[in-house]
């Protein structure tokens, strides 16, 4: 090998150490959770014999002993600063990541697998927020979050509009003449179809947007580029070759900020889910009542009802909160007229494009 | 001229090129800048300061084809990123030069006219790409090329399919050494009967001499150019290339008080050229 190529892998392995430790920072925050103090000397004692167990010719037994304890130093410093957890699905970089930023600023962004993780980790309590989307400008509602929204027992205490800001990114030694692959989420590619036809660039379909750009950062391959939020590229230093791909301007994807507790404050704006009889004008006369009452709805979306395919859950937003006499009013009277009625929870609007992507 | 199915005058209305809201072959355009694209802080002043002074466009390189391979060659992408920057701060459309068929898409994505230089009006590659790409192109003319040369270059990208051409006049070699080139002023009556293109006109290189820029873009004006493009530096003395050429803002401004007035002058008192 040439100095340039082993400078080329020696680099590659640095970045690779920081996302693992990134990684291992979080689950050791995720554990604080289940321990009475930030001080396990047991647990740590067997970490550190562990590591030592393993007898590496060119990584001396000290030197691996005094590196985990840094790490372990560090990940104690951590969990003493007792920030909020803060879960969202996807990879570190999403655009969850970027809602829960713009929500909870001075948390700890904890990424999960699916949306089915984030909410039950805020439930289970291993987790003190979550972040979840819940319709997109373009595509319409998240169906699968929704779906989780109708049967969770979380409060709906925030919400943010975040515009969806696709940037094209590669690792600082690409050169933008030569690439010809791009890594992202379908959905994000599908959405920069332009773009990508105008340079002559092949999408390739990845799991995700940010791990798209994560896989970028360790593996560096040829030619290659993704599409991913501002976000990652500040996360895995990548250089942003070019802001605003995407074909449509206007695309914005809105976020509920979810908690075990209801909103301390007067918020003003709420989420209910309801299902009505299944007979003429029931979901007639409950609108009726909004507008009767003055009340200005903010979304009305339906999704079928798993246990009933022919019949349909209607989410309703609204603004003003119960502590409003005219709300409380209409929400009393909707109770002898559904099926089910749950209420999500009162918060305070997202004021237009203020979090940005 | 007979290969000039597109470009020749015939049976053509006068094109007018709709580049973000200003039009290209109606009243007067003004485009200035700095010869390249150096720094931020020097791009944004600049575009600034030509959009106090009344100009409608900036101009800033991000590739540089210099005579010598050792000279500053441009930012590259880099300078394309700062360029966008500076529209955004200014809302003013950017013209910047494209000299590799490789670039034309990404410089696409960025600039709003794509220039094509004096020393590559005849590469033909680079002509087929940017008739290609979607967007306007001002097509400098050759410093040895004839009206009939650079009319077919004009060809190449119409053929292409791309209507939007802008023609700039910038001066061709004589044996006159005093200036830099020798502007060719009698190319925009000339220009107008051979074509329904518009044509603008560039002082700077053409006389490469700061004190005949005022008077040859009054002569431009005077004698019916559709526009301007006119090399302006924050601080010229700093400048990367072509410093002794470029004006300041202040003097830019003096400029531009003259010409507006001639041009409306002009416009009410004779009949409409057509």
């Amino acid at each position: 090998m040439k100095l340039k190529e082993i400078r080329k892998h020696i680099d590659k392995i640095d970045r690779e150490l920081l996302v693992l430790l990134q990684e291992r920072m979080g689950l050791a925050l995720r554990s604080r959770k289940f321990k009475e103090t930030t001080t396990d000397p047991d647990r740590e004692e067997d970490v550190l014999a562990r590591i030592e167990r393993m007898n590496l010719d060119l990584v001396e037994r000290s030197f691996s002993r005094q590196l985990l304890k840094t790490i372990i130093e560090e990940s104690k410093r951590q969990q003493e600063e007792e920030r909020p957890l803060v879960a969202f699905q996807g990879e570190h970089g999403a655009y969850g990541e970027v809602a829960a930023r713009g929500l909870v600023p001075g948390g700890a962004y904890i990424p999960c697998m699916e949306f089915a993780d984030v909410f039950r980790g805020v439930e289970e309590g291993s987790l003190d927020l979550g972040v979840v989307p819940v319709e997109n400008s373009l595509e319409g509602a998240v169906t699968q979050v929704n779906d989780l929204l109708t049967s969770t027992e979380l409060k709906v205490i925030g919400e943010a509009k975040v515009p969806v800001n696709h940037c094209l990114l590669a690792t600082e030694a690409t050169d933008y003449r030569e690439i010809r692959l791009v890594y992202s989420h379908p959905q994000a590619l599908a959405q920069c179809r332009g773009f990508l036809m105008r340079n002559h660039l092949e999408p390739r379909p990845y799991y995700d947007t940010a791990g798209a750009a994560k896989m970028l950062a360790r593996e560096n391959p040829n030619a290659a580029a993704a599409i991913a939020s501002e976000l990652s590229a500040e996360l895995y230093n990548l250089e942003i070759i070019k802001r605003g791909i995407e074909d449509s301007p206007a695309n914005r994807t809105r976020f509920l900020l979810l908690s075990r507790n209801d909103y301390e404050g007067v918020g003003d704006k709420t989420s209910i889910i309801f299902v009505t009889p299944h007979k003429a004008g029931s979901l007639f006369s409950i609108l009726h009542l909004f507008a009767e009452a003055g009340i200005n709805l903010t979304r009305i979306a339906s999704m079928p009802l798993r246990s009933e395919p022919d019949n349909y859950s209607f989410f309703l937003d609204f603004e003003g909160t119960e502590n409003d006499p005219s709300v409380s009013e209409v929400l009393n009277k909707m109770e002898e007229m559904t099926v089910t009625m749950k209420y999500l929870g009162s918060y305070p609007a997202a004021n237009g494009d203020k979090v940005e992507g | 001229m007979k290969n000039l199915k597109l470009a020749s005058r015939d049976q053509k209305k006068r094109t007018i090129v709709n580049v973000g809201g200003v039009e290209v072959g109606r009243g007067l355009v003004v485009i200035a800048g700095p010869c390249s694209v150096e720094s931020e802080k020097q791009t944004i002043e600049t575009a600034h300061a030509v959009k106090a002074a009344g100009a409608d466009m900036m101009r800033g390189g991000a590739f540089k084809p210099r005579t010598s391979p050792y000279a500053f060659q441009g930012l590259g992408l880099e300078g394309l990123k700062i360029l966008e920057k500076a529209r955004e701060e200014t809302g003013l459309p950017i013209v910047t030069e494209v000299i590799d068929p490789r670039d034309v898409s990404w410089v696409a994505e960025f600039a709003d006219i794509l220039q094509i230089g004096t020393r590559n009006m005849q590469n033909y590659a680079l002509l087929k790409e940017v008739g290609k790409s979607g967007r306007p192109v001002l097509l400098k003319r050759g410093m040895y090329s004839t009206l009939s040369e650079w009319l077919n270059c004009a060809e190449y990208i119409l053929s292409e399919g791309n209507p939007d051409v802008i023609l700039c006049e910038r001066g061709i070699r004589t044996f006159e050494s005093y200036t830099r080139n020798t502007l060719d002023l009698s190319a925009v009556p000339a220009i107008k009967e051979l074509t329904h293109l518009p044509i603008i006109i560039d002082p700077t290189h053409s006389t490469g001499r700061l004190s005949l820029i005022g008077p040859m873009s009054i002569a431009s004006v005077a004698a019916g150019a559709d526009g301007l493009i006119i090399e302006v530096h924050n601080k010229p003395e700093e400048a990367l290339c072509d410093a002794a050429q470029a004006l300041t803002p202040e003097m830019f401004t003096g400029i531009m008080s003259q010409v507006r007035p001639l041009q409306s002058f002009l416009e009410n008192s004779m009949p409409a050229m057509s």
